[in-house]
């Protein structure tokens, strides 16, 4: 059997919890027991006239109190940041609380009369309660442990080493020293205390199996729900799989294009030679064509099974039983999930129909994952597409552009004026065109993947600064007064250095573009709570109120700046407030008619970086 | 006065850089790709090459660098490694991405961007025979 994957899984972190709301529960039936002690002594000597050794007793009660206190304070510790660390801290704490019961409980029974104390059956709820707690081997060793010490209390009473107490008067006189009678007491209730601690931890260990399962089929759906990559998917699915059945060997395959071969996507704790045995053809596997049609099927023992297509490799990998399961998916069956066992009949019904609903959820994951995948490489392809288109756009109407320019600079002769006019008309058709290609280009860059900029650290006064620069000349030529305010600080954003000028040079641009000669633009960045705040006033024209609400779609131009025979694609903004969005900030703006327009964007601050 | 290459596959961009250079009083010679370009390289050592970026492939241009100027250069090639390059891209205003000039990867000593300002051409073709 090939080694299993040795990390520790979220199930064994969960124990601890277990543990220590099990030692707490144990903890807390101690104080009852301690004040029992108290009480019935107290009752036995005062309303029933029971001689007794009353001083013992009492100090045992006490002394019950006294190390639970301790204890209880010992459990009550922070728990360590390593989940090993505090298991053992608390398998320690569940030892001592053991051990000290023991003690106690000697001394307690010593005292109500040893072998013939009726406080026996409190030994055998002890044991019961130390079975739930640490259920497995070592209950039977406590159980052999008690037996053990209930044996030496009766011989050392019985051999007159340590005094007798008689507790019920009615008892024939020397019950205590009569070998039949300790013989009988010991053996008797050793068959109980055995039988009680098996029937217990039995419950216990199924009820564990069952926790573990739950906890599998919980951490699939959340898989379902969190995960949307193929690869994590799978691997959750065979690892939840193998643990849900206490096994450590699990894998998935599924069907390729063909609907004939099985191919392996994921498997947990096989050797990688295994995991090469061949191809698995539905046809020629009858295990696969089982799960296939809809039912779970079982192999007890690999090797007498007919059914196994690569019965060598099995045996070879140490694989005595496996389960193998559909995988089916809303449209029909997607592959196999199978668990295997290094032992022979290891798989029951109920594993098989657990596993089958660990597959159920698994599909809806694993179709999900799938459907991604195919809108991520519809995605690089349309990038692509953007790509090819945008090029083969741009090159005539760049090479146009470019001869005209030639021709109005008179580079290839002198034109009269009417030519120049005509040249410089289409000129600004083409200008706008390029624009038009330009932004189109940039709205697709803020919904494609792979053009999108990655967002990275960014400096913003000298992106906000840098931005005003590019303006200044034509603010200049405009007469209009273009001023900076930074903040005291060193505010800095996660943008993308691409969209961020862009963002910045589209605001200021507008601002200078939409100010008559002679207006204000004012560009301010402050720092405001979490936020980087840049602001754009400017004197402009303005935007009609009853405008605003459509500002931000892709097209629109406000009325007055149409009619301003200003050039512009009424993509700007759109795709200024996308770019914002994009990285986790928030645009808005107010404005009025013949007034002015100011838009503010808010970014999320971060901490500088330290280099 | 010098003796211009232009090597660009689009007709239209070579006639404006050549009616543009022309009127600035250089000579000009056209390439419609790498291959021809080797070829008049070779034929008469032009004193400026004007090389696009893409080509029959994307990268054409900057491969085309790199075999003229690059670290180790074709070895009949090798003497032309002193003639300067300006390359003529459209990379800069169509993706995020930006270029300076570098002797390992891009050997080339100035860009600019298509479509051309003409007067821009000039001053930076001007510029690098100078130097």
């Amino acid at each position: 059997m090939a080694d299993s994957p040795g990390e520790p899984s979220e199930l064994e972190i969960l124990l601890p919890r277990d543990l220590a709301a099990a030692s707490t529960r144990l903890i807390l039936t101690r104080w009852a027991a301690g004040a029992l002690v108290i009480l019935a002594t107290l009752a036995s000597q005062r309303m029933l006239g029971v001689v007794l050794p009353a001083g013992g007793l009492y100090l045992t009660g006490l002394a019950i109190l006294m190390y639970n206190t301790v204890l209880s304070v010992l459990a009550h510790r922070a728990p360590a940041a390593d989940p090993a660390v505090t298991l053992a801290r608390l398998r320690r704490l569940v030892v001592l609380q053991v051990g000290l019961d023991w003690l106690c409980m000697a001394v307690f029974l010593h005292l109500t009369g040893g072998i013939t104390s009726p406080g026996i059956v409190f030994l055998l709820i002890h044991m019961l309660m130390v079975t739930i707690l640490l259920p497995g081997v070592s209950s039977y060793l406590y159980v052999a442990l008690g037996v053990g010490g209930l044996l030496v209390l009766a011989l050392l009473e019985a051999s007159q080493t340590v005094p007798h107490f008689t507790l019920l008067p009615s008892l024939p006189e020397g019950l205590y020293r009569d070998p039949l009678f300790i013989i009988s007491e010991i053996v008797f209730f050793a068959a109980a205390a055995f039988a009680t601690v098996t029937l217990a931890s039995g419950i216990m260990t199924q009820l564990q199996r069952r926790e573990r399962q739950i906890s599998a089929l919980f951490q699939t759906t959340r898989a379902v729900s969190s995960s949307l990559s193929l690869s994590e998917v799978l691997d959750q699915l065979t690892r939840n799989a193998a643990l849900a059945l206490g096994t450590t060997h699990s894998s998935i395959r599924l069907l390729d294009e063909t609907g004939e071969r099985l191919r392996l996507v994921a498997s947990y704790g096989l050797s990688p030679s295994y995991q090469q045995k061949g191809p698995v053809e539905v046809s020629h596997n009858p295990l696969a064509q089982e799960a296939l049609s809809g039912r779970p099927a079982l192999v007890d023992e690999t090797a007498d099974d007919t059914r196994l297509q690569y019965a060598r490799q099995v045996l070879d990998e140490g694989i005595h039983s496996l389960v193998v399961v559909p995988i089916v998916g809303r449209s029909g069956p997607l592959g196999i999930l199978r668990v295997y066992a290094d032992q022979p009949r290891r798989f029951t019904d109920a594993d098989a129909q657990f596993v089958m609903a660990i597959a159920r959820q698994g599909a809806v994951a694993i179709e999900n994952a799938m459907a991604h995948e195919t809108l991520q490489s519809a995605d690089t392809e349309r990038a692509q597409f953007v790509r090819s288109v945008t090029h083969e756009l741009r090159s005539p109407v760049g090479g146009a552009q470019t001869l005209l320019r030639v021709l109005l600079k008179q580079m290839s002769g002198e034109l009269n004026p009417t030519q120049q006019d005509i040249i410089h008309r289409v000129e600004t058709r083409l200008d706008s065109l390029m624009a038009l290609i330009n932004d189109l280009l940039a709205l697709a860059a803020t919904t494609t993947r792979g053009f999108q900029d990655k967002p990275e650290p960014v400096a913003l006064v000298p992106e906000v600064r840098g931005a005003v620069e590019q303006r200044a000349a034509e603010a200049l030529e405009k007469n209009i007064s273009l001023s900076f305010t930074s903040p005291q600080g060193d505010p800095w954003v996660r943008a993308g250095h691409e969209g961020l000028a862009h963002i910045l040079g589209n605001l200021i641009g507008n601002a200078v573009k939409y100010t008559p000669d002679g207006g204000r633009v004012i560009v301010r960045l402050e720092t405001r709570g979490a936020s980087a705040i840049v602001s754009v006033a400017d004197t402009g024209i303005g935007i009609p109120e009853d405008e605003l609400p459509r500002l931000w779609q892709e097209f629109f131009r406000a009325s007055n700046a149409r009619k301003s025979g200003i050039v512009g694609t009424g993509l700007g903004l759109s795709i200024v407030k996308r770019r914002v969005e994009a990285y986790g900030g928030m645009i808005s703006v107010h404005s009025r008619v013949g007034e002015g327009t100011t838009f503010i964007v808010a970014l999320p601050l971060i901490a500088a970086p330290e280099s | 006065m010098a003796h211009i290459l232009i090597i660009d596959d689009d007709p239209d961009m070579v006639l404006a850089a050549r009616l543009c250079l022309e009127s600035g009083g250089h000579t000009v010679d056209s390439a419609g790709g790498p291959a021809d370009g080797l070829k008049q390289i070779k034929a008469k050592r032009p004193d400026l090459i004007v090389l696009d970026v893409m080509m029959d492939s994307a990268t054409a241009g900057f491969q085309f660098a790199l075999r003229l100027r690059g670290p180790s250069p074709d070895p009949d090639l090798a003497s032309f490694g002193t003639i300067p390059i300006l390359m003529l891209t459209a990379i800069h205003s169509t993706t995020p991405l930006r270029f300076g000039p570098d002797d390992a990867y891009l050997p080339v000593d100035d860009f600019i961007d298509k479509p051309f300002e003409p007067e821009a051409l000039l001053k930076k073709v001007n510029a690098l025979i100078k130097s």
